[in-house]
């Protein structure tokens, strides 16, 4: 019985069904959703008038429904309790928002007093979009994280869903830069607005992207086996 | 032997096309007009041929007006002051004006309205230069219109403080720019926050008031910007615009019954003229800088107070006249801005501005010439017909002095301008001043000596010569705007065209190299389209469409480090793919945060001396100066990166290649170093140190600096042609020769860039060392089009215009450090310091990246194909230059393409221009380094040749 929940346990981790994908999609994509009308209608704050109040409000949202769904399906769930799995989630966050920064700061990032609460929220955003979510699926394994990001080869239906968003929030937030330098003098060009804006651009359209992929994978795969 | 005759040739073929195509363009877009120093002085009068009106010699022509009252609406389209029937349809902003319609169109009245039509760019600060100098713009000045922009040319406000009258203003501060001691008292608002649509305005009416009744000046301007704010920020069709437009109603009609009240006889404003105008449009948007017609159309309402005014001859009437749905006719003239500065001159009395070549409008002056209270023209009895030719007479004169003073200007521009008129042109002119001149002298002089005695044809007589005078003053106008204003199209275009089809033959010659290796080397079944070069074709083409905007120009710098810093996540990427050069790819990245901080500690210091970036400092980090540590440091830093340039040099020395001429050469770099070390040394603050060293004679450091450099120079030439270096091999002769000359060029380079020189060339050398090895991360994939990595050469470009605005550099001319031309001397010599100058600016982003491009190759040499022979590697090295040159002509090729969109721009003079400047010096001085770098790396190739032809005899 044991065995079989197991075996059971093994599959699911190994491979997520299309709807599966799609659910955990939506929940992130619904969770985004939620804590801006959150931030909007309770806390009357928004991106633009409180960037780093509601940056908070977004990645705390946003990095526990990321690290508690994609917990579930850690590759190693033999060796790696639920619980353990979260840690990991919850301790790459920080390590993620750094490596984040330090490619923002590299790009042209403002630094100063003043902005450090932004970049600080701004970059654990980043961190639940990209590193999070992987580290709580692959842990420490150092050829995973090379595969996924490095080379950007995913395998799998998980490996997809982790790999095509996290990319196309990091190329979302990158274009988001380009109106920062132009005079229109509108509020949201300031560090970090509008790369938040491409950034989540990004990650909603990888989010799509990912779950066709994870379509067409398992529309390959039901062909293979029959 | 013939397959590669070309590949020597080409590089100088590209600079000259280049070179052609660039003097076709500017020749067809610089305006270039300059500026002369010259002032008129009332004393001057007397060299003209005409009467001097008054017994003193110092005034030009009698005064007409007294006092005037200039109120400048910024931004006043036409149609928002003409009565709407002049237009197709009547809209929500027409007719707003109400008091100056009824003031213009009352039953004799002595008020006008007038289109006053502009001389693109129509902004404000070169039309308020336009307005009182009543010359065309330049593209000097407008270069560094957003500095300090104080007027130099001879202008009306100049005259009216060297006449003694009394200037007072109000409103726009950039009155003050231009004008910064004129003034007797000033009320300057600030106005560049767009969006603050009434501090201005309510400062202006603030002061305005209690000024009309004082009596302590005689000239007012008051300046109103709500107008141009609100059509920036709303657009014309809104609110605000018509609630801006109705407060200048009630406010004029306030102005007009003050001063109306006191116009009695003996009254404060007896004589008092008041002139309300536009200094350009807007279109609908509330957009203006370019030349349609919304933005060079708008109004002068000009109103005396005594009335009524003075008939003209109906020949000189230009007005256009409308009937109104009452049946009321409705007339308003028009007038070229250009001759704003002249008729008030001539109304005040002054001397003409030097450098004017308006003409004195008779509409307006007559407006002003109350005192003749004349009848209508067909009145037919005889002492109305003398009042007129009295009138004409005195217009006659002032014409007299006018055309006197335009052909002054025009004789000396021609003698003193580099870029004067043709002598055709010159001679037209002549011919018209001559003819209008002898007709003076021979008829009109007589007819007036003897005018009593044949006054029936006085009045053709003088309207002949009136005619002669508008001629001559026409002409020289509609040539000078045609000098000076209008692009050539036509020029623009041959010129750019040309730069096309040179990147599309540089492109041919890349394409012909890799034909000639393909067939040896690839295999011809691969794709030939790598990532690495879509992704640095992506790179370029950002980079190059980045200049379609202002903003992105004026970022340029930024712009270029994210590129850089992108291409280096890129190959971070790659290196973490391949698990090698992780540290080079990290230290790289490194290099490329701090140089961020240096670009934007340069951007920094271009907004302190530009206004329009001073709205971002937020990018800039606030280090606390005055720290001694930081004092300390930035003594002790550079001395020290020196010390450690001339200890890399001397390991590399060290290493057993180096042989003969050329080991010396690079040996006396070593000197230079130790030179540059100690000057510093003594020019710093630390007193040990100073106290140390300055015993030595340190004025003389620079120059021996620069005469080793100089030797070096020569040595290498020498050697180049004349020691064989046979046993060498080509990779090893490569390097050398690359070592040497860097060597030979960088201690004038570093010495030239002050303190922070010595850290860049560290940069440049830490930054080209990871860019040459990370181009051996990615594969040299069997199927590549090219035998090299076009990234790293992307790369390469990038970190080279890093450079240049990391050392402190912008493209505008306040961005040149001319303090670099000046060490080691003290006095000027123009090609001496033009020389120093060009060699700071362009040193560190242009001539050492260049000339260190070998490495690249070099390093190619070093991963893999080392079976291939000396022409092969001197065919990629070529293929390097080539692609290099390509990626420097594209961008500059979109830097001409964005100028000619944005001709018409509000900032083409402020910044396109600059940017295409900078650039196009910048290509130039690329190709030439190229050309030189071909000649200098091409090797023996000529016995390579023969022994492969003998061979092939054989």
């Amino acid at each position: 019985m044991a065995d079989q929940s197991k075996k059971e346990k093994e599959n699911l981790s190994k491979s997520i069904s299309a709807p599966q994908a799609f659910l955990i999609h939506l929940i992130s994509g619904l969770g985004l959703a939620i804590s801006l009308w959150v931030a909007h209608n309770f806390y009357s704050i928004n991106l633009v008038s409180h960037p780093s109040t509601t940056l908070r409000l977004i990645w705390i949202v946003e990095s526990a429904i990321v690290i508690l769904i994609y917990s579930r399906f850690r590759i190693d769930p033999q060796q790696c309790s639920y619980l353990k799995a979260v840690v990991r989630g919850i301790l790459a966050l920080p390590v993620g928002a750094l490596v984040n920064a330090l490619g923002a700061i590299a790009l042209g990032a403002p630094i100063g007093i003043q902005y450090l609460p932004k970049t600080i929220n701004w970059s654990l955003l980043m961190s639940s979009f990209t590193v999070a979510p992987a580290a709580s699926v692959f842990g420490s394994s150092w050829t995973y994280w090379q595969r996924i990001f490095a080379q950007t080869k995913p395998n799998e239906p998980l490996e997809y869903m982790i790999c095509i968003p996290a990319h196309g929030a990091v190329i979302g937030g990158w274009f988001g830069a380009w109106p920062m330098p132009l005079d229109w003098e509108r509020p949201w060009q300031e560090w970090p607005i509008c790369v938040t804006y491409g950034a989540m651009t990004g990650y909603l359209v990888g989010m799509l992207a990912s779950s066709g992929f994870v379509l067409a994978n398992g529309r390959r795969q039901r062909l293979k086996e029959d | 032997m013939g397959r590669r005759w070309w590949m020597k040739w080409y590089s100088w073929v590209i600079l000259v096309a280049h070179v052609f195509a660039i003097l076709i363009f500017t020749r067809g877009f610089l305006l270039t007009r300059t500026e002369l120093p010259y002032y008129s002085h009332g004393s001057d009068i007397s060299q003209s041929p005409c009467f001097s009106s008054t017994s003193t010699n110092h005034s030009w022509n009698k005064p007409v007006v007294d006092r005037l009252v200039i109120i400048v609406l910024d931004a006043i389209r036409f149609d928002f002051v003409a009565p709407s029937v002049f237009f197709q349809e009547k809209k929500a902003w027409m007719d707003k004006l109400s008091v100056l319609q009824k003031m213009a169109f009352a039953e004799g009245s002595s008020a006008k309205i007038f289109k006053a039509i502009a001389d693109p760019p129509t902004t404000s600060l070169q039309r308020l230069k336009g307005l009182t100098t009543g010359g065309l713009p330049t593209f000097i000045d407008v270069g560094n219109s957003f500095g300090a922009p104080a007027i130099v040319e001879d202008n009306f406000i100049h005259q009216l403080v060297e006449n003694g009258k009394r200037v007072v203003m109000m409103g726009d501060d950039t009155w003050i720019q231009l004008f910064p001691h004129h003034f007797n008292n000033s009320h300057p608002y600030p106005s560049f926050n767009v969006k603050d649509l009434h501090t201005v305005d309510n400062g202006c009416i603030e002061h305005l008031f209690p000024a009309l009744y004082q009596d302590d000046w005689d000239v007012l301007i008051a300046h109103f910007l709500g107008v141009d704010h609100a059509g920036h920020i709303f657009g014309v069709d809104s609110l605000p615009m018509i609630e801006k437009l109705e407060q200048y109603n009630l406010m004029l009609e306030k102005v007009i019954k003050v001063l109306g009240s006191q116009s009695e006889p003996g009254g404060l404003h007896e004589n008092t003229f008041l002139l309300v105008m536009g200094d350009h449009g807007q279109t609908l948007n509330g957009d203006h800088g370019g030349g349609s017609a919304e933005e060079v159309e708008t109004s002068i309402f000009a109103m005396s107070f005594k009335k009524p005014p003075t008939s003209i001859p109906s020949e000189l009437d230009t007005s256009s006249c409308k009937l109104d749905l009452d049946g009321k006719k409705k007339c308003a003239s028009s007038i070229q801005q250009l001759d704003f500065a002249v008729t008030v001159s001539a109304l005040l009395g002054i001397p003409f501005p030097f450098g004017s070549i308006g003409r004195v409008n008779p509409e307006l002056y007559a407006l002003g010439a109350g005192t003749w209270n004349l009848g209508g023209i067909n009145a037919r009895d005889s002492s109305n017909l003398s009042e007129l030719e009295e009138w004409l007479l005195n217009y006659v004169n002032v014409l007299c002095i006018n055309s006197w003073q335009v052909k002054r200007y025009i004789d000396v521009y021609s003698a003193s301008s580099v870029i004067g008129f043709s002598s055709e042109d010159l001679l037209h002119i002549s011919n018209a001043y001559v003819q209008a001149e002898q007709n003076w002298a021979n008829s009109t002089k007589n007819l007036l000596l003897h005018r009593n005695e044949r006054s029936h044809t006085l009045l053709p007589a003088l309207t002949r010569q009136i005619d002669f005078y508008f001629s001559f003053l026409s002409n020289v106008s509609e040539l000078a705007r045609s000098k000076w204003t209008e692009f050539n199209l036509k020029l623009m275009g041959i010129g750019l065209g040309t730069m096309l089809i040179s990147l599309f033959i540089i492109f041919l010659a890349i394409q012909r190299v890799n034909n000639l290796y393909t067939t040896s080397l690839l295999s011809p079944g691969g794709s030939g389209i790598s990532f690495e070069l879509i992704f640095a074709f992506f790179v370029v083409a950002i980079r190059a469409c980045s200049f379609l905007s202002n903003s992105f120009i004026l970022e340029e710098g930024k712009v270029a480090s994210f590129l850089l810093a992108t291409t280096s996540i890129v190959r971070l990427r790659s290196s973490i793919m391949k698990k090698k050069m992780l540290f080079e790819a990290l230290s790289f990245l490194l290099l490329i945060s701090i140089l961020r901080f240096t670009i934007e500690v340069g951007l920094s210091k271009q907004a302190a001396t530009s206004l329009f970036l001073s709205a971002s400092p937020s990018w800039v980090l606030g280090v606390a100066p005055g720290h001694p540590l930081w004092t300390y440091m930035a003594e002790i830093g550079p001395i020290l990166a020196v010390i450690l340039l001339a200890c890399l040099l001397c390991r590399t020395i060290a290493n057993s290649i180096f042989g003969g001429l050329w080991k010396y050469i690079t040996m006396a770099t070593i000197l230079s170093y130790v030179l540059i070390a100690v000057y510093w040394g003594a020019e710093s603050s630390i007193p040990t140190l100073a106290l140390l060293l300055q015993g030595m004679a340190k004025g003389h450091i620079p120059r021996m600096i620069y005469a080793i450099g100089l030797g070096q120079l020569l040595l290498f030439a020498v050697a180049h042609l004349f020691v064989k270096d046979r046993e060498l091999d080509y990779k090893r002769s490569l390097v050398v020769k690359t070592v040497s000359i860097l060597s030979a060029w960088s201690p004038t380079i570093i010495i030239l860039s002050g303190k922070q020189g010595s850290l860049v060339a560290l940069a440049l050398i830490i930054g080209g060392y990871c860019i040459v090895k990370l181009e051996s991360v990615e594969d040299s994939d069997s199927d590549a089009i090219f035998t090299f990595n076009p990234l790293a050469i992307a790369q390469w470009n990038l970190l080279a215009v890093c450079l240049f605005f990391a050392t402190g550099h912008w493209c505008a001319f306040d961005g040149l450090r001319y303090g670099a031309a000046f060490i080691g001397f003290d006095e000027f010599v123009l090609v001496r310091q033009a020389i120093l100058l060009t060699i700071d600016t362009f040193g560190f982003s242009h001539i050492l990246p260049v000339l260190a491009l070998p490495f690249l190759a070099v390093c190619n040499f070093l991963f893999g194909q080392n079976d291939h022979g000396k022409d092969f590697r001197f065919t990629q090295l070529s293929q390097m230059y080539m692609m290099y040159g390509l990626i420097t002509a594209t961008t500059v090729t979109v830097t001409i393409i964005c100028v000619t969109i944005q001709r018409r721009h509000l900032m083409v003079w402020g910044l396109f221009a600059p940017k295409f400047v900078f650039d196009v010096v910048g290509l130039v001085l690329t190709d030439a380094l190229i050309c030189l770098a071909s000649l200098l790396y091409s090797g023996r190739l000529e016995d390579d040749d023969t022994q492969a032809v003998q061979r092939t005899e054989q």
